[in-house]
């Protein structure tokens, strides 16, 4: 983990120089809570409305259009 | 014309949570953000021809959601930010310390930036995807979202009372890494 860490900090300053990275700077406290909002919105549990549209929308499919 | 493939509806099954995640960033309400998803999700299905595969569906979804959420706005008259006074009322956030700074008020502060700032640094910053996939999805040149990241990040910091953003010490990085098991 510590020989990890080092190579993502010199992949990080690597980015960081270049300016092509992540531009908050990869460890900076905004990056952070950015990202745990963000995963945490993620993570939230999918509503089952979800699935049983696709299989709507998948049953209805034959609504062909021409051109 | 061609039936929705499988792959596709399992492609676009799998990028629900994005989407969704994405759709409480724009609109900060679940409920208006689940109805978004939904237009999307049936608008995608609807023009899955135009998917050219082998491209980036993600991205394809989150710029027919983005386009879906700009023109609700509109037709909504943009009444929707600021209109109960959220704006003002969110503008005091206690200063964070260092290290301690609390979800809750970068919620607060993220729903603060106007709409294009808010995009840009979470398509930037979170939802990962590069500047060009994100001007793509914007529909606006690379700089333009390079400068709203910019000033996103400026007014988050001012927000919430930031300092030493640019600090680089290995004890930040390594939190990093492991923070997300330690919470």
């Amino acid at each position: 983990m510590k020989e990890m860490s080092k190579k993502q900090m010199a992949d990080a300053a690597n980015r960081h120089r270049n300016g092509d990275g992540n531009p908050l700077g990869a460890n900076s406290e905004i990056a952070r809570k950015l990202k745990q909002y963000y995963d945490e919105l993620v993570s939230d549990r999918v509503p089952d409305r979800f699935a049983q549209l696709l299989s709507q929308l998948e049953k209805t499919e034959p609504a062909q259009k021409k051109d | 014309m061609a039936a929705v493939s499988q792959s596709f509806k399992t492609e676009l099954l799998g990028a629900i949570p994005s989407l969704r995640a994405f759709a409480v960033s724009l609109t900060q309400n679940a409920d208006r953000a689940d109805d978004l998803v939904q237009e999307t999700l049936v608008k995608a299905w609807d023009k899955h021809e135009s998917f050219q595969p082998g491209t980036n569906l993600k991205a394809w979804l989150f710029t027919i959601l983005r386009n879906e959420f700009y023109s609700q706005m509109r037709k909504r008259g943009r009444e929707v930010q600021d209109s109960d006074g959220i704006m003002t009322a969110r503008l005091a956030v206690h200063p964070a310390q260092h290290g301690q700074l609390d979800l809750k008020d970068f919620r607060g502060a993220l729903e603060q930036l106007p709409e294009d700032q808010r995009e840009a640094i979470i398509l930037i910053g979170a939802s990962g995807f590069s500047y060009e996939e994100a001007a793509e999805i914007c529909g606006c040149a690379v700089g333009t979202i390079k400068s709203r990241v910019s000033r996103a990040r400026t007014r988050l910091q001012e927000i919430l009372k930031i300092s030493g953003e640019d600090e680089f010490g290995p004890d930040a990085i390594s939190a990093q890494v492991t923070g997300s098991n330690a919470a």
